[in-house]
C-alpha cells in the first residue's frame, strides 16, 4: 500500500469537493448570476476554506455551513475590494455552529416575489426584460422581436429595470 | 442617463454570455446603478443556473490540491552528454527526468495526466489475456502499437486471429489492409468507431472522469513495479489498472469478470518517442492488393469546388472557434453533402450542410434547443441519425460524440464532433450568428405535471446498475420509458402483444437532459403529457424515470 499522509490529505480533499462542489456553487452562482465567476470563487472558497477544515476538524454536517460561508464572504470582499472601507473573511471569527445557510426556501419565496413584481409591470416592459434578462436575447434580437429600435430597448430596458427595482423596494417597505 | 442605459446594458450581456462583468470587480459610483444591476441579478434567478462543464470537479479538485498540498523538493539529475542515440535519447532523458520528478507526487491521477503532457508519441506491444471462471487463461492477441497525441495511430496485428491485419488512421483516412484478402478496405478517419484498445489518453481520458480512484496495492506489471489502481467509472463495472511507479503512464488493465470471461490487456514493451514514422502513416495499396473504398467523401481544396460540386455555397463560420483551425472540406457527391472539418489537438469537428429534403423529425432521445423558434436537435451523445447527419457518416452510438442539427432557410446543418458540448454551441451560434438556445427549465412548458407519480429511489438505483451492466438499455430512453408508462395505465394488469399506444404516438416536446416532457398523440390515451426525470445519473448513461403526467383531457 502506498497510502501517506499527503495520499490521505488529497483523497480527503477528493471527497470533500466532489460531495459539496454543487451545492456550493449554485449558491455562488444565485449571488452573481454568472458562470465565469461562480467558478473562480468555487475554486477559491475551497482554497480558503480547506486549511481551516481541517485544522479544526469540523464535523461533516458543518462543513457546508462554513463553505457557504466562507463563499458569501469571498463575493463580499471580491465586490468590496476597491471601495475604501473593504473588509476581508476573517475565517477564525467564522464559527461553523453558527454558520447561516441560505435557506432554500427563502429562495422560493424571492422567486415568487419577483414573478409578481414583473406582472406588476406593463406589457412593453416586462417583454423586454424576458427576451433581454430571462430569454437572453441580445439588443438586436430583441429590437427584431419587438419590432423597435436598438435604442428604444436600451431605453425601455433601463425604465422597466426602474420601475422593477421600485415595486420590489415598496414591497420590503 | 444615456451612459447609463448603455452600462446597463452590457452589464445584462455579459451576465448573458455567463462572463464576469466588469463592475463586479469596479464597483460603480452610482448608487441607482448599482441597484439596477442587482434587481438584473434578482431576476436572473428565474432561470436555472448555467453549471460548469463536466470536468469542472476534477479542475476544482486539481487546483485545490495544486495550492494545498505541498510536494517534496524534487531530485537533481546528473547531466548527460550527447550520445550516439542523439535527440532520441535527449528526449527520452527529458521524459525520464519529467517522470521522476513526479514520482513523489501523491494524486496518481495527476501524475499520470501530467506524464502525458510530455508524450507526442509512443511504441509498443499490447497483448491481450482471456480468463474464463476456471482461471484458465487464453492469449487472444498480440499488436505492435504506434499511437501519437493526435489520434493517429498504426497497428499491426502479430498474433492472433487477425494476424498480419494493418490498421492505420493518419487523420486524414483510415484503412485496413488484410492481406488474407489481399485487400484494403478505406474508411473516413472521422468519426473512428473501432480504434484500438487501451489507447494511453484514452485511458487517463477516463479515469479523470471515474467516480473514484484507490490505491490498492503494488505489484510487477511487465516486470515493472507498478500501483494498482481500482477505478469505478461513470457506468459499468470498476476495472483495475497498473500504473508504472516510475513513469507514471498506464501498463496493464484488467476488466471485470463478466459472463464468466474477464480480460486483461498488458502493454509488455512501451518507449516514447517524437513521432509516429511517416512510412507508416503514407497511404498505399500493396502490390496485388485490391483497394475497396467505403469511404465516398471526396476531398475538395476551396468552398467555390465544393459549390461547383453540390450546386450551393456553404455557410461558413465567419470565426473559427478558439483553438480551432480548418483542416480540410470534403464533399459526399450522391447525398449533395458539404462536410468541413476543424481541428484542435485532440478534438474535431465536422458541420455538415445540405438541402433540407423530407419531413423533419427529433431523435427520441435528444434535447430540443431552438433557432429562430425552431427546434434544434441535441444529442449528447448521438444516438440516431437523421437528415444529414444519416446521410453524413457512421455517427451513431459512438461514445463521446456529440452532434446539433436544425434547418434554416431551406437547407440542414449538423455540427458534429468529438469534442464538448460547449465547443459544438459555439460553432453553432457562429453559424446561426447566435441565434442558437440551448434547452432551459422555463421553455416551452413549465415542468409542473398535474399529477405526481411516486418513485422508489432504491428501485431506481438498482435499475441504473442493470442498465449500467448492459440490461434494460430502453431506460435510457425517455420516449421508449413513457411508451411503457402510458402502456401500464391503460393495461394494468400487463402488456401482452403490442402495446396499446404506439412508439410513434410519442412526441419529446421538451428535454434539457434532465427533465423531459412527452406528448401522447392518441386517440384512446388517457393521458396527455408524461414528465420524467434522471435522477440518479444526470448523463446520456443516467437512467429517465416518470415523476408525473397530465391527464388527457
Amino acid at each position: 500500500m502506498v497510502h501517506g499522509k499527503e495520499d490521505n490529505r488529497v483523497n480527503w480533499i477528493e471527497q470533500l469537493c466532489l460531495s459539496t462542489w454543487e451545492s456550493v456553487y449554485r449558491l455562488i452562482y444565485f449571488k452573481v448570476q454568472n458562470r465565469e465567476e461562480a467558478e473562480n470563487i468555487t475554486q477559491e472558497t475551497y482554497v480558503r476554506a480547506i486549511p481551516y477544515l481541517q485544522k479544526n476538524r469540523v464535523s461533516p454536517d458543518k462543513q457546508m455551513a462554513f463553505l457557504k460561508t466562507v463563499a458569501l464572504n469571498i463575493i463580499r470582499d471580491r465586490w468590496r475590494q476597491h471601495q475604501r472601507r473593504g473588509t476581508t473573511a476573517d475565517l477564525e471569527a467564522i464559527s461553523p455552529k453558527e454558520a447561516a445557510l441560505e435557506d432554500p426556501a427563502e429562495w422560493s419565496v424571492q422567486r415568487m416575489a419577483i414573478e409578481k413584481a414583473l406582472n406588476e409591470l406593463n406589457e412593453e416592459q416586462r417583454t423586454v426584460i424576458e427576451l433581454r434578462i430571462m430569454k437572453g436575447y441580445s439588443v438586436a434580437e430583441t429590437a427584431q422581436i419587438m419590432k423597435k429600435k436598438e435604442t428604444t430597448i436600451r431605453v425601455m430596458q433601463h425604465r422597466a429595470l426602474q420601475s422593477l427595482t421600485r415595486i420590489l423596494h415598496d414591497r420590503t417597505k | 442617463m444615456h451612459d447609463n442605459e448603455h452600462r446597463l446594458s452590457d452589464y445584462i450581456d455579459q451576465l448573458n454570455a455567463e462572463k464576469k462583468p466588469k463592475d463586479h470587480g469596479y464597483p460603480t459610483a452610482d448608487p441607482e446603478l448599482q441597484e439596477l444591476f442587482h434587481t438584473v441579478r434578482l431576476v436572473r434567478i428565474l432561470r436555472e443556473p448555467a453549471m460548469p462543464e463536466q470536468d469542472f470537479p476534477a479542475k476544482l479538485i486539481r487546483t485545490v490540491t495544486d495550492q494545498l498540498v505541498p510536494t517534496k523538493p524534487k531530485k537533481k539529475k546528473r547531466a548527460w552528454m550527447a550520445s550516439i542515440a542523439g535527440i532520441a535519447a535527449m528526449l527520452t532523458l527529458l521524459l525520464l527526468i519529467h517522470f521522476a520528478s513526479l514520482f513523489d507526487h501523491p494524486n496518481i491521477v495527476k501524475a499520470m495526466e501530467k506524464a502525458f503532457q510530455d508524450v507526442n508519441a509512443y511504441h509498443g506491444f499490447l497483448e491481450i489475456v482471456e480468463t474464463n471462471a476456471q482461471g484458465k487463461t487464453t492469449t487472444q492477441a498480440k499488436l505492435e502499437i504506434w499511437a501519437d497525441k493526435h489520434g493517429r495511430y498504426y497497428i499491426q496485428e502479430l498474433e492472433g486471429s487477425n494476424k498480419g491485419v494493418i490498421t492505420v488512421n493518419n487523420g486524414q483516412t483510415k484503412w485496413q489492409i488484410r492481406p488474407s484478402e489481399k485487400q484494403v478496405h478505406r474508411f473516413p478517419a472521422f468519426p473512428d468507431p473501432y480504434r484500438f484498445a487501451f489507447e494511453l489518453g484514452n485511458e487517463i481520458k477516463g479515469i479523470k472522469q471515474a467516480i473514484s480512484t484507490n490505491i490498492i496495492g503494488e505489484e510487477k506489471a511487465a516486470n515493472r513495479p507498478s500501483w494498482i489502481v481500482e477505478v469505478t467509472p461513470q457506468g459499468g463495472e470498476p476495472y483495475r489498472i497498473w500504473i508504472d511507479k516510475e513513469t507514471h503512464l498506464p501498463l496493464q488493465k484488467q476488466y471485470a469478470m463478466q459472463h464468466g470471461i474477464q480480460y486483461k490487456i498488458t502493454y509488455t514493451k512501451i518507449e516514447w518517442n517524437l513521432a509516429i514514422p511517416e512510412k507508416l502513416l503514407a497511404y498505399h495499396v500493396p502490390k496485388g492488393f485490391q483497394e475497396i473504398n467505403q469511404n465516398t467523401e471526396q476531398i475538395v481544396t476551396s468552398i467555390d469546388e465544393a459549390k461547383e460540386a453540390v450546386g450551393f455555397l456553404p455557410e461558413v463560420v465567419e470565426q473559427i472557434p478558439s483553438g480551432y483551425v480548418q483542416d480540410r472540406i470534403a464533399i459526399v457527391p450522391d447525398k449533395k453533402l458539404i462536410k468541413i472539418y476543424y481541428r484542435a489537438l485532440d478534438k474535431e469537428i465536422v458541420i455538415i450542410q445540405g438541402k433540407a429534403t423530407g419531413e423533419w423529425k427529433l431523435a427520441p432521445t435528444a434535447m430540443v434547443g431552438k433557432i429562430h423558434h425552431q427546434t434544434a436537435e441535441i444529442q449528447s451523445p448521438v444516438v440516431e441519425e437523421s437528415g444529414v447527419l444519416g446521410a453524413g457518416g457512421p455517427y451513431a452510438g459512438l461514445t463521446n460524440l456529440h452532434s446539433i442539427r436544425w434547418r434554416q432557410n431551406g437547407f440542414e446543418y449538423a455540427v458534429v464532433g468529438h469534442a464538448s458540448l460547449e465547443d459544438l454551441i459555439a460553432f453553432t451560434k457562429e453559424l446561426t450568428n447566435g441565434a442558437f438556445e440551448m434547452p432551459t427549465h422555463k421553455d416551452p412548458f413549465p415542468f409542473k405535471p398535474q399529477v405526481e407519480v411516486p418513485v422508489d429511489l432504491e428501485r431506481e438505483k438498482n435499475d441504473q446498475k442493470n442498465v449500467d451492466a448492459g440490461s434494460s438499455p430502453w431506460k435510457l430512453d425517455p420516449v421508449f420509458v413513457a411508451q411503457v408508462f402510458v402502456s401500464l395505465q391503460m393495461s394494468p394488469g400487463g402488456i401482452t402483444g403490442d402495446y396499446p399506444i404506439r412508439y410513434e404516438d410519442l412526441r419529446i416536446i421538451q428535454n434539457n437532459g434532465k427533465e423531459a416532457i412527452v406528448e401522447v398523440n392518441a386517440h384512446n390515451t388517457p393521458i396527455k403529457r408524461v414528465y420524467l426525470k434522471r435522477l440518479i445519473r444526470q448523463d446520456a448513461t443516467g437512467i429517465w424515470t416518470v415523476v408525473g403526467y397530465d391527464p388527457a383531457p
